[in-house]
């Protein structure tokens, strides 16, 4: 907050003075101050002469504004006209708000993804049978665990089998409406592999492995409708009764069990005649090989068939989706500079009225001792004032949506600094730009013009 | 030339002349000479079109004359440029209007502090002095109040007491009873007059004959030339 309003005031200052030395070196090179210049007679040699004699007037203090005075005579100009100045800030406002608000919330997001990838691990392979040669679904050999286990960098090998079936909350329901739920038999060790946890109640153990029981992915608890853990909680799944003794948290790297209702090997097999056929592998090895492993990964699972395996990286998707988080955030970067101009153009639009509107007030100051220099600055200021006030609002505001997006999501509140200059940096141009011409024509104007009021 | 006005001259026009472009071209000031003394109450009166606006923006610098000079308390601003004119205003010239001018939402003492914002006298002191001169023109009690919560006496009270707060040489007033019913006309020349006794220089013009009439000297314009000029001593015969 401190470093928001000390930026709010260095931008405003530096605005003041960077437009004021601006607008003094355009009025150096404009053509001569006089309305209407006309070759007068020397008296003296009775030849017209054009330019003017080179004996000044005794010199006089010249009219001067100090800084401060500048800067309330500027803001009078929007405290005199609060609705109409605070409606034309608004589009400012509204589109610092959204840079703001998309720069926050993806450095928020990616911020709570690299989070997970650090928990999650980046070491995690997947491998599944791929399409195999001339047929259609291979698979993954029995002996694969045992080979993979023999590389020594790999710490952690779990395997998932995919068993026909469905899942129903009871026996009453419908074949058919099977709400996506697949049933898999699981190494006890695959949450340890995943890094997985544990919502309600506790993974399979050796001992409960043996029985009907099943831990429910986070997205088939869901569809279940199943929250709580109990004794009594069962669901009728491939056609028996089992009961749930653990939900999970959503595994980020592999989604798919999350829809899976997960058993043990031997109760899958006791009761629902399963084969044990080897789906999925989950490897986990040493970081800094974790590539060489994956080279190796083919060979080693079917040394006959490599090129029916498939290896990936799962944390993979999780980092493609950071880049793709990336390309939107760049879209909307792009949607709300565009809003900026759109705002930077309601500014400019009334300071132009604003000129027009008080041109008696121009031709007033002007009357009371004002040069040129003073209206233009007066005005630049009031266009810079009402950008900057309006970036503020926007900084704030996108602060604020991002912080109530990122709480309700879990993430941490990340706001990237350069996002905060950056907006009131672009409020400050904008602003300049935008009163820069309203200001100079006001400075222009003639005084006796400005005096008319009819 | 300058050595030929006299110390206590505030404003002397010498020749003056302001034609504007045009087919044919204007000639709203001809041959215009005038000298104001200091502490002199001067009715300027003419008629629309008898080119008083002219000579008004010419007095007041914000316009310049075609050929001749303007001499503001014996400078001569013949060669002066925008910004030197501007410092003459802030220093040597109050403006009255007919329309007031006052800057609505600023209070009265907000208005009249603006006569001294381009002078550069800071803050504080150009409260202090605009309370003191509101009060001598008795609007004590209006100090924090708006234009559109006082009378239009009382607003063109707060002008004059604008144009006098940086002690200039001279006042400037263009019709300030123009938009006044006969009551506050009445209390605005009243308060000119007293302004002027205790030495302020005043050059007022206007078409009423009874608001010029009040002024001890009355100059006529017609058709951008003096016609008449009740001041028994003319002293511009100076060559």
């Amino acid at each position: 907050m401190g470093i928001g309003i000390f930026s709010l005031t260095v931008t405003l200052i530096l605005g003041i003075v960077f437009s004021r030395s601006l607008v003094s070196r355009i009025k150096r090179k404009s053509p001569s101050n006089n309305l209407f210049i006309e070759p007068t007679l020397d008296t003296s040699t009775n030849v017209m002469v054009e330019e003017k004699p080179t004996s000044r007037p005794r010199k006089l203090p010249k009219s001067k504004v100090g800084f401060l005075d500048t800067l309330r005579v500027g803001v009078s100009g929007i405290k005199t006209r609060k609705l109409r100045s605070a409606l034309s800030a608004l589009g400012i406002t509204i589109g610092i708000a959204a840079l703001i608000g998309v720069l926050g919330l993806s450095a928020s997001g990616s911020a709570d993804l690299m989070k997970s990838l650090d928990a999650l691990g980046t070491n995690l392979l997947t491998i599944r049978a791929g399409e195999g040669f001339g047929q259609n679904q291979s698979e993954l050999p029995s002996t694969a665990p045992k080979m993979i286990g023999r590389i020594n960098p790999v710490y952690e090998v779990s395997t998932v089998s995919k068993v026909p079936g469905s899942v129903y909350q009871n026996d009453l329901i419908d074949d058919g409406r099977t709400k996506g739920i697949a049933i898999f038999a699981v190494d006890l060790n695959l949450i340890r592999a995943q890094r997985g946890t544990i919502n309600q109640g506790s993974y399979l153990s050796e001992i409960t492995a043996k029985y009907p029981t099943v831990v429910l992915g986070s997205v088939a608890a869901e569809r279940l409708g199943i929250s709580r853990v109990s004794t009594e909680q069962m669901i009728w799944l491939g056609n028996k009764w089992f009961t749930v003794i653990g939900i999970l948290d959503p595994l980020p790297l592999a989604a798919d069990l999350d829809r899976g209702a997960l058993i043990g090997y031997e109760i899958a097999a006791e009761l629902l005649g399963h084969d044990g056929n080897i789906d999925v592998i989950y490897v986990r090895a040493l970081p800094e090989y974790i590539e060489d492993v994956r080279s190796v990964m083919a060979t080693t699972v079917n040394p006959e068939n490599p090129e029916e395996v498939q290896v990936s990286r799962a944390s993979d998707v999780l980092q493609a989706r950071v880049a793709a988080d990336n390309t939107f955030t760049n879209l909307f970067v792009g949607l709300g500079a565009v809003s900026l101009l759109v705002g930077g153009i309601g500014i400019a639009n009334v300071m132009v009225i604003a000129v027009i509107e008080r041109r008696n007030e121009i031709g007033l100051r002007r009357a009371l001792g004002a040069t040129k220099f003073h209206i233009a600055t007066q005005f630049i200021t009031e266009s810079l004032s009402l950008s900057l006030i309006g970036g503020g609002a926007g900084v704030l505001s996108g602060i604020l949506i991002t912080s109530i997006y990122a709480t309700t999501r879990d993430w941490t509140i990340v706001v990237p600094l350069y996002s905060v200059s950056g907006g009131l940096l672009a409020s400050l141009i904008i602003g300049g730009l935008a009163g820069f011409y309203p200001a100079i024509r006001a400075a222009n104007m003639p005084p006796t013009e400005a005096l008319r009021t009819r | 030339m300058s050595t030929d006005i006299k110390e206590n001259t505030a404003v002397y026009l010498k020749d003056l002349n302001k034609t504007y472009p045009g087919n044919p071209p204007v000639e709203a000031l001809s041959n215009v000479t005038l000298q104001v003394s200091k502490g002199e109450f001067i009715g300027i009166i003419g008629a629309s079109g008898s080119g008083k606006s002219t000579l008004l923006h010419v007095v007041g610098t914000l316009t310049r004359p075609t050929t001749g000079s303007l001499f503001i308390d014996g400078i001569d601003t013949s060669n002066m440029s925008d910004g030197e004119l501007s410092a003459v205003r802030s220093r040597n010239i109050g403006f009255i209007f007919q329309d007031f001018f006052l800057i609505s939402g600023f209070s009265a003492k907000e208005n009249v502090e603006n006569g001294l914002l381009y002078s550069g006298v800071n803050g504080k002191e150009r409260t202090r002095r605009a309370i003191e001169i509101l009060e001598r023109v008795g609007l004590s009690h209006r100090i924090n109040h708006r234009p559109n919560e006082m009378s239009g006496g009382e607003q063109q009270r707060v002008a004059i007491a604008r144009a006098l707060v940086h002690e200039p040489t001279f006042i400037l007033a263009d019709e300030p009873t123009g938009n006044l019913d006969s009551v506050n006309t009445k209390a605005i020349m009243d308060l000119l007059t007293n302004l002027n006794r205790e030495g302020t220089t005043l050059i007022l013009i206007t078409h009423d004959l009874e608001v010029a009439n009040i002024a001890p000297r009355k100059v006529t314009l017609k058709d951008g030339q003096i016609e008449s000029d009740s001041s028994t001593q003319i002293e511009n015969n100076l060559v």
